[in-house]
């Protein structure tokens, strides 16, 4: 430990000015991940994305290197995300971040520490359309990913999910944070568009007594439908108030209600008309590997918003960094995310074996199609993920998806909302 | 050596931010005796108000009107102060738990404003991309940053200095008497409800000076920014560096700030991973622990107040003013 | 409307019993205590392990009565989270505020509060992680009480409400009625003029913290049984319980009372003037509203 740390102090110092390419060539290679561990869905996030770097150690390492990840708690506070973020690029050398969370903590990570030092920062669970015009103005030089599907995706496949189902006139409760009210103003247009009714567009604020008012001034409207675009724990208690009221069953909900603990909760009688979206495409024949791998590990289905976005964000970041090789930069290390999610490439199950199996790919130089907890993954030029959409139902045993809907009729859907 | 200076800087430049605030809630508590739990509230109108006169224009709303740094900076803490004062006209007359709550309640409101009024403040998203000052200037982000942080720590200077004159003053003699006993300083002519409301708004406008630097430094804003664990770490910092204290409050700022990221530092070098996932709440725990053990230990602060005995020397015992 | 009137008079009932135990001590003890909502999460998470406990061990307990989804285990379970809160109320009081009052002021307790609430909350999560529990996992289906307009209302609720007015009645009988009450009252009101009549205030203080943390789990209980637990439920009753107290008058009981109907109706209410997302800061705007006209609260007396 000791002569790790003298070490470490000696390659600190030996280190010169403003250099690309200083990335300390030693072993292990340390990874940043800021993330709000002390906050109810953080938790797991962050679990999710610890289990992944250990699975790429077990299958070699990145570049025959173990990972060593630093895991900083952000408190959704961004004075204590961002110093957590500058200490581990500046003392720790990380060129590869994972994180934050919300926004409010994500932007200035990215504007005051990760791009300004040139390092790659890819989050499993920011949304907001915020970071979207960051990276047009080319602020975020091309550093920046991200696993979640915008806002913008997300409301617009919600739509289309109630549309479809027939819901003339709905009603949205919507979680009032960044994400939240994002989507609240995506969904009203949208639904509008598409010639959806909005009786009432309802802001759930967390951690409040009771959310009685909230849900008795919905059911005044009287909608067809509800639409939940909330976390699990508003989620819990915003549903059961509404079935307990006598609500209608029909809910169309965020992927962020994709989760055990929801289900649950609610309880299985009520859930019989639930619908949920989410951002995924069909697996390849083994493809449920993510989910298997994550019941062998936890004992119990990825539950909670961003599991499985967590999972592909640091398995796809990982997977890049191998493929850029140890000493890489963040610019390097980013310029690598294509062969990695390249839909021609070979495709790579989500496991050690896929892992072990992907790195040899990538050390031949040979690109890849990681197929993860969320699908085949593939990023735009903001680094938005550009995201198939799937509907998916609660069933007893657990969560099933029902419906692949294709990028293109996605993408047509939004065109047609303009 | 690069990583650690820069790092240093970063740091330096966030806990200096910090300390101007914690100056600014020492007058009103320490010198005054005010209570001021919404600290956060005017660190954030004066974060909030910078933003909306310096910051880019955005179609979605009120504000952006890209004005010059100066303009900018003045505005937030002519923002701060005008809500201080309308807050201290409404609540100043209260006690000490009375005012301690009400302030705590208008930070509450002011997060609330800021979170859900979009067209003003961009709602939770919050407001982004504040020209940050001088930055065409340097070449490097590395040193812009050891130039902010000069910036910094140059308008932390005066803030003190300007403070210490002003509670050696007279005039800070008159706020000491008013916080020691009331009904004697109004006995001897003082108008302590107008002094008061000074003290209240001038402390205020030194707590917003910190909320514009912190908007100039990370050129964003948002409600998180506002929440009441701000208040909190104020607060901790001024009870730990010794109440009534200038010198006091900033050392505090420094220690505070430095345990509070470098118990974060520590528990992801050295707790074991099983025990990484738990270090959230168990950071928050040893932070609890520090200022509980601290109020056991040593209440007065590690700085103590300094009584200046005056020619009569019949002020206030020195015991019951260091309480402050 | 009404059913808005309905909804708020059972929050209120829940931050009345809260607020009863705050009133006093923040009269007796002289500071504002930002520790004492934690109470409730304390009590709330006691009632599901001892809810647990007597379910496995005696399995009949766990049978529902009455339509509620309340059930024996739970009942049996509510009163031990009662005792157990109130001995951590007065454990707390003598290993942290008592201390700290001997030597320092009474601002400096309101800080050491906030310390102390950090640490309940976060060992608590530390424990129970931060999912969100429940005592049962079925819902209770409101009962329609009319249809136009439509009110509805759960046998819950009417439990809680009842339960909550029982345990007040009980308190009022024994402050009007016994020369303990007496005792309380007169320390709760004066307490330097109550030790000077012989009234042992030490032993008062603890029965006070006895007493609201008693109050406290039962309120605790009463909000996760028609809710869910969490281990902010401390944190997002710190407002409205502080609320309840000023509004009423800091150190009187009935105040109190009213104060937590007065704040769980207006914010039930809110939502007919404001937009859900200010509804957190309506406990502050009646704080605001009271104060402006009555500094000292409803039923306070200008303290001395």
């Amino acid at each position: 430990m000791k002569t790790r740390y003298l070490r470490q102090l000696a390659v600190a110092a030996a280190l010169t000015v403003g250099g690309a390419g200083v990335a300390a060539a030693d072993c292990p290679v340390k990874v940043g991940v800021a993330l709000p561990t002390s906050v109810d869905w953080g938790k797991p996030i962050a679990e999710t994305a610890l289990w992944v770097t250990d699975m790429i150690n077990e299958a070699g390492g990145v570049d025959g290197c173990p990972v060593e990840t630093i895991l900083r708690d952000t408190q959704v506070d961004a004075k204590v995300g961002v110093d957590a973020a500058k200490a581990m690029v500046d003392l720790d050398k990380v060129q590869l971040m994972m994180g934050a969370v919300s926004s409010g903590v994500t932007l200035p990570i990215l504007t005051s520490v990760t791009v300004p030092a040139g390092v790659m920062q890819i989050s499993c669970c920011s949304s907001s359309t915020r970071i979207t015009g960051l990276a047009e103005e080319g602020s975020t030089k091309g550093l920046w990913f991200r696993t979640f599907a915008t806002s913008n995706v997300q409301s617009a496949v919600l739509t289309k999910l109630a549309k479809d189902a027939g819901y003339g006139k709905v009603t949205v409760f919507y979680k009032n944070d960044d994400w939240g009210q994002d989507m609240a103003s995506l969904l009203d247009n949208a639904l509008k568009a598409s010639g959806v009714e909005v009786a009432a567009s309802i802001a759930i604020t967390d951690n409040q007594p009771s959310y009685r008012a909230e849900v008795t001034e919905a059911l005044g409207g009287n909608p067809d439908a509800v639409i939940l675009a909330l976390y699990p724990k508003e989620g819990i208690a915003v549903t059961r108030e509404w079935i307990s009221l006598g609500g209608t069953t029909k809910m169309v909900g965020a992927n962020s209600l994709r989760s055990e603990e929801f289900r649950d909760a609610v309880g299985m009688q009520y859930l019989g008309d639930f619908i949920g979206a989410d951002t995924s495409s069909p697996r390849t024949a083994s493809a449920s590997a993510f989910v298997e791998a994550y019941k062998a590990k936890f004992g119990g289905e990825p539950s909670g918003p961003g599991l499985p976005n967590s999972f592909d964000a640091a398995a796809i970041s990982l997977l890049a960094y191998h493929a850029a090789g140890k000493d890489a930069t963040g610019a390097e290390i980013a310029a690598k995310v294509p062969m990695v999610t390249d839909p021609s490439g070979v495709p790579v199950d989500a496991n050690v074996e896929g892992f072990k199996k992907a790195m040899a790919l990538l050390s031949e130089g040979k690109p890849v199609s990681f197929q993860g907890g969320t699908g085949a993954v593939t990023f735009d030029a903001n680094g938005d993920v550009s995201a198939p959409a799937v509907s998916w139902v609660f069933t007893e045993s657990g969560i099933d998806e029902k419906q692949y809907i294709p990028l293109e009729e996605v993408n047509a859907f939004i065109q047609s909302l303009n | 050596m690069i990583g650690v200076i820069s790092y240093l800087a970063f740091f330096g430049t966030v806990a200096a931010i910090l300390a101007i605030a914690v100056l600014g809630l020492n007058l009103q508590w320490g010198n005054t005796g005010l209570f001021n739990g919404g600290v956060a509230a005017f660190f954030g109108a004066g974060a909030y108000g910078a933003m909306m006169l310096g910051g880019p224009a955005d179609p979605q709303q009120l504000g952006g009107f890209a004005l010059p740094y100066p303009i900018a900076f003045a505005g937030g803490i002519g923002l701060a102060a005008l809500v201080a004062w309308a807050v201290g006209l409404l609540t100043l007359r209260l006690r000490h738990d009375y005012l301690a709550i009400a302030t705590f309640g208008v930070a509450v409101a002011l997060e609330a404003v800021a979170r859900n009024a979009e067209w003003l403040t961009g709602g939770a998203k919050g407001m982004r991309g504040f020209p940050r000052p001088f930055e065409g200037l340097f070449a490097d982000q590395f040193t812009y940053n050891l130039a902010f942080l000069g910036f910094v720590v140059i308008i932390l200077i005066a803030v003190y200095a300007g403070l210490e004159r002003l509670v050696r003053s007279p005039y800070g003699r008159v706020l000491r008497a008013i916080r020691e006993d009331e009904v004697a300083a109004r006995a001897l002519g003082k108008n302590a409800t107008r002094l008061r409301l000074e003290a209240f708004v001038l402390g205020s406008a030194i707590i917003g000076v910190a909320g514009v630097l912190y908007v100039s430094f990370y050129a964003f804003i948002s409600p998180q920014d506002m929440a009441p664990i701000l208040t909190f770490q104020i607060w901790a910092m001024l009870i730990v560096g010794g109440a009534g204290n200038n010198r006091g409050a900033v050392l505090g700022a420094f220690l505070i700030w430095g345990a509070w990221t470098s118990s974060g530092f520590l528990l992801s070098k050295f707790a074991p991973t099983a025990v990484q996932i738990y270090t959230g709440p168990i950071q928050y725990i040893m932070i609890g622990s520090v200022i509980v053990g601290m109020l056991l230990w040593r209440p007065q602060g590690l700085l103590p107040e300094r009584i200046e005995r005056t020619k009569t020397g019949n002020e206030a015992p020195g015991e019951n003013a260091s309480q402050g | 409307m009404i059913q808005n009137l309905m909804d708020g008079i059972l929050t209120g009932s829940i931050i009345s019993l809260g607020a009863i135990g705050l009133t006093m001590v923040m009269h007796m003890l002289r500071f504002a205590n930002f520790a004492y909502a934690e109470l409730l999460a304390i009590g709330a998470y006691a009632a599901l392990v001892f809810d647990r406990l007597f379910a496995a061990l005696v399995p009949l307990t766990d049978q529902t009565f009455g339509g509620l989804s309340l059930t024996w285990s739970l009942t049996l379970a509510t009163l031990a989270a009662m005792a157990v809160t109130g001995a951590s109320a007065v454990l707390i009081d003598w290993a942290i505020f008592k201390r700290i009052r001997e030597k320092a002021d009474a601002l400096s307790m309101v800080f050491a509060s906030f310390g102390v609430a950090l640490i309940i909350r976060n060992v608590i999560t530390l424990i129970f992680g931060l999912k969100a529990e429940l005592y049962s996992n079925d819902i209770a289906f409101a009962m329609v009480l009319s249809r136009d307009p439509l009110l509805l209302i759960k046998p819950d609720q009417i439990f809680v409400l009842a339960a909550a007015l029982v345990l007040m009645a009980i308190f009022h009988l024994v402050l009007s009625r016994t020369t303990f009450g007496f005792a309380l009252r007169a320390v709760a009101e004066n307490p330097a003029l109550a030790q000077v009549a012989g009234v042992p205030l030490a032993r008062m203080v603890i029965v006070v913290w006895l007493i609201g943390g008693a109050f406290s789990a039962a309120a605790g209980v009463f909000y996760a049984l028609t809710n869910h637990l969490s281990p902010l439920i401390g944190h997002n009753f710190l407002l409205p319980v502080f609320a309840a107290t000023i509004v009423g008058g800091i150190g009187s009981v009935y105040g109190a009372l009213l104060g937590g109907f007065i704040v769980g109706t207006a914010s039930g209410l809110a939502l007919q003037i404001m937009p859900s997302g200010y509804i957190p800061a309506m406990p502050f705007l009646i704080i605001l509203a009271v104060l402006l006209v009555r500094p000292h609260g409803l039923f306070g007396e200008p303290q001395t």
